[in-house]
């Protein structure tokens, strides 16, 4: 669901007083502030080192050709070319300053609310209660002067709701407690509205080293088809007798190093941790980024393993969260969606038993397990029968599917092993899909339809009775599941409304359904 | 409307009209047409004596193979259109396509996001419109297409508030 009235164009928002012009028209509980004044200068430094490049290049070159630095008519040109640069210099900065003046931002009733622009002015507000995702992201320059950016995720693939760029680290902290505590339904007292509220505390539930960070590139995918790469160029080379194909490798391995460093420098150090505001996920070398994801946020995920991470027992988790969107790439927005980058089964378990705290099942270990590593029906899972071995001969005991209370497993890949977990009240809609050599052996494939992103679920070759089962089920179970959803929140509803922040720090994430956001007082 | 195996028991498609059979003929010309068109040039300019190149075999095999697969298309597209439907459960909203590869898929009113109405000029003409549903997935690619235009206004109509009345959080 996404509530995103954007570029309402200086109209005031909907509800509140009109903070049309003028900083200082004080909303009820949220002051309109502005970002760290530096912020332009650290996200637009590349825009001046353009200019410093365009008008330095000339001179640079004349340098190396061994040419005097300046022309000899110079001094008629010099005003003229001063001039320009300054102008340039000029009109840069006052776009900056004025992109920084006319960008505020305030954090009031159930809203965060960025006003922005000063040609085309646009006033974005969002939902607090339909936040998906809170990022504090550090690129290597802001962390330097000791900024971080805020990113506010909705329910929309395309981009950021809310981006607030750049805010003094202490500060981002603060807003996103704040926000993460009126998304959750925390009241402050209503003699201290404007008290804020206290980071939730945490509890780190694991890391990873860096030598298994190294381990798992080493040993990923990627890696095996670039030994591959280059034993067919050797190969190739030696055969043909020909050295040309040497050189094909120099720029292949100077995108993978890059690609490499790219990973590493993501997955360095990475964090995770549970917090009564969800989970939390921090990683980065050079750019840290801290993630926080609400609780009930998740709308699937996938456990998989490649082929050599089986040496050492190595899971990878992946996940869709609404407002991330779809992946641009592996080495792009990919550790964004990770949840988990190397970890032994343990690790794996317990990160799934922060998303999934109820696995819906008495013995999740068994079920869980069957569907990391288990073949044919152990764990209760259902697989493609027999006589359509022929259509996936390694994987016909592999493929399968078991539906605990509260979601869906379907697992697949005798070498490529994965896991796909959607819970049922995250279900979006579903298709059979049935071709004709899969009619032909009484198969189909169904097809659960999630937010964009990594992870798409896909049953290949159920029995087509099965499949058809499954179908209804599903659709049972995923209807059953959002009435409790529901029900959940008139509960939350009812309950008296004077739960401190305390007590909501302490309220566990257990209760990830929607906060009622009516009840609240608007301003 | 014939039920297909993996469509659920005890279901009554409604069709979609006969009509849409034109709209897809329409489509079908303004893609296979053209492109026969210009795969035949070569065979003209060969058998002009200008181009030496195609030997005459393949000018011919060319646009001869891809016409058949182009008739093959036209000869497909009633069955097509007949293997479209739809179906309105109490909590869902079925839609099947497909003779060959078939899909069914069941959209829960409590997912959808919004629904479009769309109506293309050779649909106008004919009093028809295409309805698509959107849930928060990009992966639900359901529209119901050849629709007549009331029935298509009653349906948006109809999931709209069955939407509303069964809305759930993401």
């Amino acid at each position: 669901m996404t509530e995103r009235p954007s570029a309402l164009d200086g109209a005031a928002s909907l509800d509140g007083p009109a903070p049309l012009d003028g900083p200082a028209v004080e909303a009820a509980d949220g002051a309109w502030l502005r970002v760290h004044p530096a912020s332009p200068f650290v996200r637009g430094w590349v825009a001046l080192a353009a200019i410093a490049f365009f008008f330095g290049r000339d001179i640079f070159e004349r340098t190396l050709q061994g040419r005097p630095m300046f022309e000899g008519n110079f001094a008629a040109r010099a005003p003229w070319l001063i001039a320009g640069g300054g102008i340039v210099l000029v009109i840069a900065v006052l776009g900056f300053v004025l992109t920084w003046y006319f960008t505020k931002y305030q954090v009031s009733g159930g809203y965060v609310r960025v006003n922005s622009g000063f040609v085309f002015r646009q006033q974005r507000q969002a939902r607090l209660d339909r936040v998906q995702a809170i990022d504090i992201v550090q690129p290597l320059l802001a962390r330097i002067f000791g900024l971080a950016e805020l990113k506010f995720e909705v329910a929309d693939a395309g981009e950021s709701a809310v981006r607030l760029a750049y805010l003094k680290v202490d500060q981002a902290r603060q807003l996103r407690a704040t926000i993460l505590a009126r998304a959750a339904g925390v009241t402050v007292g209503p003699d201290t509205p404007d008290a804020e509220a206290p980071e939730a505390p945490e509890h780190q539930v694991l890391s990873v080293a860096p030598p298994r960070l190294i381990g798992s590139l080493l040993l990923s995918e990627q890696s095996f088809f670039v030994l591959l790469g280059g034993v067919g160029a050797v190969v190739l080379s030696a055969v043909t007798d020909n050295r040309g194909f040497y050189f094909y490798l120099i720029p292949a391995a100077l995108g993978l190093a890059a690609s490499y460093w790219s990973l590493f420098n993501k997955g360095y150090n990475f964090t995770a941790a549970i917090s009564p505001d969800g989970i939390r996920l921090r990683y980065g070398l050079l750019d840290t980024q801290a993630q926080t994801l609400p609780p009930g946020r998740i709308q699937a995920l996938k456990i998989s393993q490649p082929p050599l991470w089986r040496i050492f027992g190595w899971y990878r988790i992946q996940l869709n969260v609404a407002g991330y969107g779809a992946v641009e790439g592996a080495g792009g927005n990919s550790a964004r969606t990770t949840l988990l980058p190397v970890g032994k089964k343990a690790d794996a378990m317990a990160m799934l038993a922060l998303v999934l705290p109820d696995p819906g099942t008495s013995e999740p270990d068994v079920v869980f397990g069957a569907g990391l590593a288990g073949l044919d029906s152990d764990g209760g899972f259902v697989t493609t029968p027999r006589g359509a071995r022929l259509l996936a001969p390694l994987g016909w005991r592999r493929n399968a599917y078991a539906a605990t209370d509260t979601a869906l497993l379907i697992r697949s890949g005798r070498w490529w092993r994965a896991l796909v977990v959607v819970p049922h009240q995250r279900t979006q809609s579903m298709a059979l899909h049935q071709g004709p050599l899969a009619r032909r052996f009484g198969v189909a494939d169904l097809v659960l339809h999630t937010t964009a992103g990594p992870v798409a679920p896909r049953l290949y070759q159920a029995g087509l009775e099965q499949a058809r089962t499954l179908f209804n089920d599903q659709s049972a179970r995923a209807r059953l599941a959002r009435k409790r959803q529901t029900t959940e929140q008139w509960l939350r509803e009812v309950a008296p409304p004077g739960s401190s922040v305390a007590a909501a720090a302490h309220s566990g994430p257990e209760h990830p359904s929607l906060p009622p956001q009516e009840g609240h007082p608007h301003g | 409307m014939r039920t297909e195996a993996i469509d659920p028991p005890g279901i009554t498609w409604v069709r979609v009209s006969p009509k849409y059979v034109t709209v897809r003929l329409v489509q079908w010309a303004l893609a296979n047409l053209l492109s026969i068109l210009v795969f035949c040039l070569p065979l003209v300019f060969v058998l002009l004596g200008w181009w030496r190149w195609p030997p005459l075999w393949l000018a011919i095999t060319v646009p001869a193979v891809l016409l058949v697969a182009a008739l093959w298309r036209l000869v497909l597209i009633p069955r097509q259109v007949r293997a479209i439907g739809y179906a309105e459960r109490d909590d869902d909203l079925l839609v099947r396509t497909g003779i060959f590869f078939q899909r069914t898929m069941a959209v829960p009113y409590g997912r959808m996001q919004y629904v479009d109405i769309g109506v293309g000029p050779v649909e106008r003409g004919l009093g028809l419109c295409t309805l698509k549903l959107h849930t928060a997935s990009p992966g639900t690619n359901a529209h119901i297409p050849g629709l007549p235009a009331a029935e298509g206004a009653r349906l948006r109509e109809q999931l709209t508030a069955r939407g509303e009345a069964r809305l759930a959080g993401l």
